[in-house]
């Protein structure tokens, strides 16, 4: 809003404002201050201001802008009405407008007809579970491979471990990049050497042998001229290396010899120096036809001076290892991936090195690369070539490289201008890719988005909306409600929930599991049919297993299977009534009201309660002075003190509405003895008696529930928390999901066509 | 025997017998420069979550004749080994205009001293720790430069404490103002990154020369990849970079060194359900770290700040910090100090292994200064004064220990954290809002 707009709305609400541009200053002493000194400061100020919100640090009306996280919660409280508290005296609503107004365009001094701001992302580390999925899409490598649970857990900001400047780079988690690069490049590429490929083995009742040789403990002695034979089955036309233990008595002028033959071509003649007691591997590497195939091994040079001298053979095992040469076809996709070439001689290596690592590379680093680029990790090859091992071996340690680079673990947009936060373009098409895949995918973009980022047509609004329909639909999307999901109903703190195992025997960890899936397999419904978000609240359908169908008394389903139910007859609605939420919204022991109502204003309303002050008055004190009264009974005393009401009246209203599920969600009409009382009554009046009310109830607010999760969603679209900036862009995302009856994917393809969505802008210091 | 030192024989000999043998070719991990006959001076910074119950844990009395509480009773053998301090406090912990999250602010300033910056996601910002003061002083003299140990992980869902980003309640070791060090909760993980994955002294240094390399490449890339990024993008950029410096150090450390004796250790494959084992494992991990001298600085979360965990090994099923807000409730109060005695006794199990190892005329406790506290003392008020903390052992024999030292109320944490640093070589003039050294250690 622009100047101009506030002296109209001055004007509406002041008739004295005189007509000439006031500096804000100026209404801020004259309309705001007396409102603040009368209704605020009695209790908030200094030290022990209440909440923690000292009205004193707003000498001035710039004040306000400065410190925009304080002025927005003022700015919440006097809207909403939570503040000032109810037995104090009130402000008219004339005076309340008024005030909303004037701190609202201190603090937004916006016009979203005007291209706002769209914010700058901080480069993004991939997190745990991108690092694994991408790692999967980069290599083709199967998706138990999960080398990322070594990592440390990522931190959390704004509520989700994907936020650009929370996620750190200790030196442990460098280190463990290290330890999974080379892992990984250990388990994409195969190393043909002796010690990989395919071994056959031929000792004692496998060999046969003819002539003056004897079977003694495992050894043929050859006494006298004779033969040993094996048959080998070779699997197809290629290189092997034969291998024969052996060893000699040595007598007369040469060493003893012996003669290989395979399927009847001579392979040569091998000297055996070495002596009975030291027996020896010796090799051959030849080339060998498809099909099976004897080798025969013959003593060639006997050699016999009665008690003087004589010369033997010893043959212990054959062995044909192979095929050595690779096959590309043999090769898993990983390896192909990787290694499409390989070079014929050591001067090719660095060339075929770059050809490998083009296309790899630029998948790594999700954009496209120029030779010089991937140059130095190409050279790697050559360290290797120094230390005499193969190709492969060198191609590991190069894609090693590519995956601790910082291009790859980053997520990295450009700006033309990095330190001018007033210039703001829209993001390459490549980065827009990378946006909408780890959006959509906890993943790197697939060759589709590549292509049309390569086209230059990504960035059209049509291709945007047909790419995320068709991106909904692939089974990659269910990273989405995972990670969205998962964190933004806090379903990851099931977990590490425990309760008391005396009252809650059912409760396990499989159990626990099958909560965390049904809310999954529930958002994966509303994503996958296209249903409008509101049926999260409302949805009067599921998915249980055994374990869940009896403890939501469901007949009929048994065993670990998940599949879907209808709530017709069963008081149970949406997310708020599945046993997941409920039960991490409850104590080891009890249910908690309190938690419960808090959990919906944070995540549902969009008005989280501030924490309470750390030394106020508790339900046991209350407890003591009136021991029979029921936990409701309890907080209503409790809500008396002043300071607690103001938040209390609301959560525990809200909470109660619940009351008729316990601690692990199972339906129940008495608690110890007394009937639940689920009724309520909300600040504005809104009275309710049970779940499917108060469903309803909330209900009538669904417009602010889709702004809500708008907002959760934007947040976890972009990495980074909100500012005021971005309100524009929350209007509208949120008026095209409304417009477009509430659609999932109306959601999600109006934050992808959004502008912090699509445009960023330098840094230059600002927030 | 000689290298394989049965698990069991370690961590639960009663007499502990530590089998481990202090093989000097162990301790020559560690530089020569500064390893006197009877062993460098080690400091580890064991945390607490959610204070203690004060009148149980507040001794009567002071100096040597001091009578010891119910809950340092728990180590009452230990008596002499150790000393009480009364008196210490973070203030940063406290809001300062801030409001609610005094969990966090207990985490992230119980090192430091200092005052985090209040926010949920973007600049992050405490200051540096102790710990990490010391690793950057003396760091290289170590093959580890130091060791962050914990039970739990990051909370991985929700916020952790009123806007505070969840960084600043799981992690009290911070290398810069605005790294956190990320804590290893996996015992195996720990023992690999102590003594290296169960590989041949070849296949290591195979490794070793084509990380050099890759390190370097990487580093450059890095450097050249900042040139083009904003100021904050930047820091991400110096972030990886000093990364990559630490690990290249390590690499180029571990070429230097003779192949040290591997313990042999029986570990479980992945993190221990079972909670005592949990914490008794990673206590185990920091007195074998310290006793072959693969690091010399440590920290350890027994819980991160706010932990809501349940102690059923002591009958205890409600959540450690929803008990904590206790309101003077007899219940709950012995509950909690059930908890502390507990948690007490698991350090002491600790310290006697440390007593149990002998380093010349010494033994590792006395050449270690092992400090156990929280930064809030009584939960229910989430109070940053009257700190419950024990420093046990007389780091190298500079600290006269058996004593309660009384101290005026308000002195900083972090005046004891300047008098340590002086007893490990790694001296500094000021850290966080410390206002001088203590003169009666």
């Amino acid at each position: 809003m622009n100047r101009t707009l506030v002296i109209l709305i001055a004007l509406t609400y002041a008739p004295s404002v005189t007509a000439f541009e006031e500096p804000a200053s100026w209404q801020y002493v004259r309309d705001v201050v007396p409102l603040t000194a009368k209704y605020c400061l009695p209790c908030h100020q200094g030290e022990d201001a209440q909440g923690g919100i000292s009205v004193r640090q707003f000498r001035t009306a710039a004040d306000f802008p400065a410190k925009r996280d304080s002025a927005e919660k003022i700015l919440k409280a006097i809207q909403s009405g939570l503040m000032p508290p109810d037995d104090e005296p009130q402000p008219t609503s004339l005076e309340r407008k008024r005030w909303a107004n004037w701190i609202e365009n201190e603090l937004y001094d916006l016009d979203c007809d005007e291209a706002p701001d769209p914010g700058r992302v901080t480069i993004r580390r991939l997190n745990r579970v991108e690092y694994n999925n991408t790692i999967r899409d980069l290599l083709a490598l199967p998706s138990s491979f999960s080398p990322a649970d070594a990592f440390p857990s990522d931190d959390v900001g704004e509520g989700f471990d994907n936020i650009g400047d929370v996620l750190s780079l200790p030196p442990l988690l460098l280190e463990k990049y290290m330890d999974a690069a080379e892992l990984i490049a250990d388990k994409a590429i195969v190393v043909r050497n002796a010690e990989t490929a395919q071994r056959q083995v031929r000792e004692g009742t496998k060999i046969t042998s003819k002539g003056g040789v004897k079977f003694r403990r495992g050894v043929f002695a050859f006494i006298s001229q004779g033969v040993v034979r094996a048959s080998f089955a070779f699997p197809r036309s290629g290189r092997y290396l034969i291998r024969v233990s052996a060893a000699g008595d040595q007598a007369g002028d040469e060493k003893a010899k012996m003669k290989w033959t395979l399927g009847g071509r001579e392979l040569g003649v091998i000297d055996v120096p070495n002596n009975r007691d030291n027996p020896r591997v010796f090799e051959r590497e030849i080339q060998a036809r498809k099909g099976r195939q004897i080798l025969e091994v013959e003593f060639v040079n006997d050699y016999y001076v009665r008690n003087k001298a004589d010369r033997n053979l010893y043959v212990e095992r054959l062995e044909a290892v192979g095929p050595m040469d690779v096959k590309m076809s043999e090769m898993p996709e990983s390896h192909r991936r990787v290694v499409s070439r390989t070079p014929r001689s050591n001067s090719e290596w660095l060339l075929a090195a770059t050809d490998n690592l083009r296309p790899i590379m630029q998948r790594a680093f999700r954009r496209p690369l120029n030779d010089a680029e991937i140059a130095p990790h190409a050279k790697l090859v050559l360290l290797a070539q120094e230390r005499g091992e193969t190709f492969e071996q060198g191609m590991r340690v190069a894609l090693s490289s590519v995956l601790v680079s910082p291009q790859f673990l980053f997520r990295i947009e450009r700006d033309p201008n990095p330190e001018d936060a007033s210039s703001s373009h829209a993001v390459s098409d490549y980065e827009l890719a990378s946006r909408l895949s780890y959006f959509l995918w906890s993943s790197m973009p697939d060759d589709t988005l590549f292509k049309l980022a390569k086209q230059e047509k990504l960035h059209e609004e049509d291709v945007l909306v047909e790419q995320v329909k068709r991106m909904l639909k692939d089974q990659k999307s269910r990273a989405m409600i995972e990670n969205f999901g998962g964190q933004w109903l806090n379903l990851r703190n099931l977990e590490e929930t425990t309760r008391d195992p005396e009252k809650f025997r059912v409760f396990d960890a499989s159990l626990r599991r099958a909560m965390i899936q049904e809310t999954i397999l529930f958002m994966e419904e509303i994503m996958r049919k296209d249903r409008p978000i509101v049926e999260l609240l409302t949805g009067q359908y599921s998915y249980v297993n055994g374990d869940l169908a009896e403890l939501y008394g469901i007949e009929g389903v048994s065993g670990s299977r998940f599949r879907r139910v209808t709530f017709d007859n069963l008081p149970r609605f949406g997310v708020l009534t599945q046993a997941s939420i409920l039960t991490i919204t409850s104590t080891p022991t009890r249910t908690s009201p309190v938690m419960r109502g808090k959990w919906i204003m944070q995540n549902i309303l969009g008005e989280p309660p501030p924490d309470p002050p750390a030394d106020v008055p508790d339900l046991e004190e209350t407890k003591k002075a009136s021991p029979s009264a029921t936990l409701r009974e309890q907080l209503e005393i409790h809500r008396k003190d002043a300071t607690c009401a103001v938040c209390h009246r609301k959560m525990d209203q809200l909470g109660f509405g619940f009351e008729n599920f316990d601690a692990i969600g199972r339906w129940r009409v008495r608690d110890g003895g007394v009937s639940i009382d689920a009724s309520g009554v909300l600040p504005g009046g809104a009275k309710f008696s049970g779940p499917e009310q108060l469903v309803q109830v909330l209900m009538n607010s669904k417009d602010n529930f889709t702004r809500v999760m708008a907002e959760k969603m934007l947040t976890y679209a972009l990495g980074r928390g909100l500012k005021y900036y971005d309100r524009c862009a929350v209007d509208d995302i949120s008026s095209a999901t409304i417009k477009g009856e509430y659609r999932f994917s109306e959601l999600v393809a109006a934050i992808v066509l959004s502008d912090p969505f699509r445009k960023r802008r330098g840094d230059g210091g600002k927030p | 025997m000689s290298q394989s030192l049965a698990r069991r024989t370690f961590l639960k000999g009663a007499g502990l017998t530590v089998a481990l043998p202090m093989l000097e070719a162990m301790r020559s991990q560690g530089r020569a420069a500064d390893a006197s006959s009877d062993g460098p001076v080690r400091a580890a910074f064991v945390f607490f979550p959610n204070g203690a119950i004060m009148p149980s844990w507040n001794p009567q009395g002071s100096g040597k004749d001091y009578k010891l509480s119910s809950t340092l009773a728990v180590i009452k053998e230990l008596k002499s080994d150790f000393n009480v301090f009364t008196g210490l406090a973070q203030d940063n912990g406290r809001a300062k205009g801030d409001g609610p999250g005094d969990h966090a602010r207990c985490a992230s300033t119980f090192l430091t001293g200092a005052h985090p910056v209040k926010t949920s996601s973007s600049n992050i910002k405490v200051g540096v720790s102790v710990d990490q003061a010391a690793a950057a002083n003396i760091g290289d003299r170590t093959r580890l430069a130091s060791l962050e140990l914990g039970i739990q992980r990051g909370r991985n869902a929700g916020s952790c404490d009123s806007g505070y980003s969840c960084a600043y309640s799981s992690n009290v070791s911070w290398k810069s103002a605005t790294t956190p060090m990320a804590k290893e909760i996996n015992p195996r993980a720990v023992f690999e990154r102590l003594f290296g994955s169960a590989i041949s002294s070849e296949s290591a240094k195979r490794r070793n020369f084509y990380r050099k390399s890759v390190l370097d490449l990487v580093a450059a890339d890095a450097a050249q990849l900042s040139k083009s990024l904003g100021k904050t993008d930047r820091r991400k950029m110096n972030e990886f970079f000093s990364s990559v410096r630490e690990l290249e150090k390590r690499v180029v450390r571990a070429d230097e060194e003779r192949k040290s004796a591997r313990p042999s250790i029986d570990l479980p494959q992945g993190v221990p359900s079972d909670m005592v084992e949990h914490i008794r494992l990673m206590y185990d991990l920091l007195a074998i770290s310290f006793q072959t001298d693969t690091t010399r600085i440590a920290s350890f979360m027994v819980g991160n700040a706010g932990s809501n965990h349940s102690y059923s090994n002591v009958d205890v099923n409600q959540g450690h910090h929803a008990l904590s807000h206790h309101r003077n409730d007899k219940d709950k109060i012995a509950k909690l100090v059930k908890v502390d005695e507990f948690l007490m006794g698991e350090f002491g199990r600790f310290l006697r292994k440390l007593k149990s190892v002998q380093e010349g005329e010494r033994t590792l406790l006395d050449n270690s200064m092992i400090l156990y506290g929280s930064g809030i003392s009584d939960a229910n008020r989430h109070d940053h004064a009257h700190l419950p903390i024990v420093l046990a052992g007389k780091g190298g024999g500079t600290i006269e220990t058996g004593r309660h030292v009384e101290l005026k109320r308000e002195t900083p944490l972090n005046n004891l954290f300047l008098s340590m640093l002086d007893r490990m070589d790694a001296k500094v003039e000021k850290l966080g809002d410390s206002s001088g050294r203590l003169t009666n250690l």
